[in-house]
């Protein structure tokens, strides 16, 4: 018998309600590793409520997780980032006010004696972005000033300095320039050499189509469809979409 | 020999740190304006020993209060019982050193009570989702309430100068001509200011003020943050009230009303923005010396008393609008 690898992370039969509304209707997905998976739906299919429930933010109402066959509870963010899953959210990833540096160590800053901030280790920042080809002149420029493929490129570089196996990525070429959406793509690229796996949430089909390897469609709260990309052209997949 | 090589790097951060400092520098530079300005007006009175005197405890009693204040804002949450807290912190420590308690103790137990007002202030907050701005209207409400109630009207004499002088120098004594709240305040400004920009802490308060969503994503615990800040504010405003017991030597129910409104003012005067997200503790002290200069400041110019509102609601706008161009081309 062919012996199967476990699955990066596994979530199975989810579901999840909002007062009446059937957010999450019994789904199941599978990311395996170094595997990029497009996740595809209208606004409402449910994309974000099932990622927030992997990513800790929400809990689910049924169903269970799994990350490599073994059966894990993700209560928080944290949680989620202690166990490898990462995730960068559409325009809520970063804080504008804040610097380059503080926002990659958010939640998790380097510290010396008594908690106080150490500069030091902060400014190693830059390094990880560097690697990822950003520009970005210093570790103290505030967020606001960057492009939209530098903030996201802050945002894939904290999870790829944070020892990522999974990076959700929300929305990530949603309002960003032909040569922003380029940038994104080159990244998940970089994550996908490394063997970091990629669930790449969009409603833009070829955005996705150049990189994901793997499509997962949801209507309704439901999937409705799971394609290899082998399986199926571009203009396949937008038939796939439209029914 | 100049150095030309280091070339346009160098030029750059120059103009970034420029604009950074820009916001502080403009804010010391109306300070002083106003400062030269009611000391011209008031034939150099305004420069003597005495009056600068008055002016260090005076900004020092709303100051320490509006330093907490900053912080709170910077996370995004305001605060309107602090007059109100304060009262009771004083109400606390008079009424504990009347029963006979050393007044060190009776303070630490006031300024717990500070604390604990701030926690609940920060818990109805952030756990009923009702906006700060009407959670702390209701307890400014109630504590000034309760107060009244407590006093029925009558002042509660604090005498501890005969007593425990130990106690008055501590909080009203000083050092030569540097008087004590002074040393407070400055104290608070060095301790706050490590706790917001050097410290994890702070790192958090701008990233809840700054964007709630992403802190949280990033696994910051903002209902915590926000609740130590309304702790924060609470003890301060407390330990501002039993200082000003020791100055006034007795407690009145109408103790601390209006400082909420004067520490907003100054804060916002300081480069703290009504939004969250940005702040700062030497901006808010820089604002305090402004409300305090122009309130002693017309008095000593000779201009009627009921001006003062006036031109610091002039100053206020005038203030904001500058600051919020200097934000925009904010890059560090």
């Amino acid at each position: 018998m062919k012996e199967v690898p476990l699955a990066l992370v596994e979530m199975r039969n989810i579901h999840k309600w909002y007062g009446k509304v059937h957010a999450v209707d019994d789904v199941s997905l599978t990311v395996n590793e170094g595997e990029i998976v497009g996740l595809i739906g209208d606004n409402g299919a449910g994309k974000s409520t099932l990622i927030k429930i992997l990513a800790g933010y929400h809990r689910p109402d049924e169903g269970e997780i799994f990350i490599e066959g073994e059966k894990v509870r993700i209560n928080s963010p944290s949680e989620a980032n202690a166990l490898g899953i990462e995730t960068v959210y559409q325009e809520q990833a970063l804080v504008d006010l804040m610097s380059v540096a503080r926002n990659f160590y958010m939640g998790r800053e380097p510290v010396k004696r008594a908690g106080f901030l150490d500069k030091q280790e902060m400014n190693k920042c830059m390094v990880p972005l560097r690697t990822l080809g950003l520009s970005i002149k210093s570790p103290d420029l505030l967020v606001k000033n960057l492009s939209g493929g530098e903030k996201q490129g802050t945002a894939i570089g904290r999870a790829l300095y944070f020892k990522a196996r999974l990076v959700i990525l929300d929305e990530p070429t949603r309002a960003l320039s032909v040569k922003g959406v380029q940038t994104v793509l080159d990244l998940v690229r970089g994550l996908k050499e490394v063997n970091i796996a990629v669930i790449f949430i969009t409603h833009t089909l070829h955005h996705v189509h150049d990189v994901a390897e793997r499509f997962v469609i949801m209507k309704n709260g439901k999937v409705v469809n799971e394609i290899k990309k082998d399986e199926a052209s571009l203009e396949e997949l937008t038939e796939v979409l439209m029914e | 020999m100049k150095e030309r090589s280091s070339g346009i790097k160098h030029e750059v951060w120059q103009r970034f740190s420029r604009v950074a400092a820009a916001r502080e520098a403009i804010i010391f530079g109306v300070a002083i304006g106003l400062f030269v300005l009611f000391t011209l007006l008031s034939d150099g009175r305004f420069a003597s020993v005495r009056v600068i005197s008055i002016l260090a405890i005076s900004a020092a009693e709303l100051g320490i209060v509006a330093l907490g204040v900053a912080m709170l804002m910077t996370c995004g949450e305001f605060d309107l019982s602090v007059g109100s807290v304060s009262a009771v912190g004083s109400i606390i420590a008079a009424t504990l050193y009347q029963l006979g308690l050393n007044p060190f103790l009776a303070m630490a137990i006031a300024v717990g009570g500070g604390v604990g007002a701030g926690a609940i202030n920060g818990l109805v907050v952030v756990k009923f989702g009702i906006p700060s701005f009407i959670t702390t209207l209701g307890t400014m409400m109630v504590w000034r309430g309760f107060v009244s109630i407590l006093t029925e009207g009558y002042t509660i004499i604090f005498r501890v100068v005969e007593t425990h002088p130990a106690f008055h120098n501590v909080l009203q004594g000083g050092m030569g001509v540097v008087p004590a709240p002074l040393i407070w305040f400055v104290a608070m400004i060095i301790v706050l200011m490590l706790l917001l920009n050097f410290h994890r802490f702070g790192n958090h308060v701008f990233a809840t003020g700054g964007n709630k969503e992403a802190a949280r994503a990033m696994g910051i615990n903002v209902n915590k943050t926000k609740v130590i800040c309304f702790m924060i504010v609470g003890g301060l405003a407390a330990f501002t009230g039993v200082m000003q017991l020791a100055r006034i030597r007795g407690f009145q129910a109408l103790q601390g009303t209006g400082m909420e409104l004067m520490a907003i003012a100054a804060v916002v005067v300081g480069g703290t923005s009504l939004f969250g997200g940005t702040g700062t503790i030497v901006g808010a002290a820089l604002g305090v010396l402004i409300v305090t200069f122009i309130q002693f400041g017309l008095i000593m110019a000779g201009v009627a008393g009921f001006w003062y509102k006036f031109v610091l609601g002039v100053i206020i706008i005038a203030v904001v609008v500058i600051n919020m161009a200097v934000e925009r081309r904010r890059k560090i």
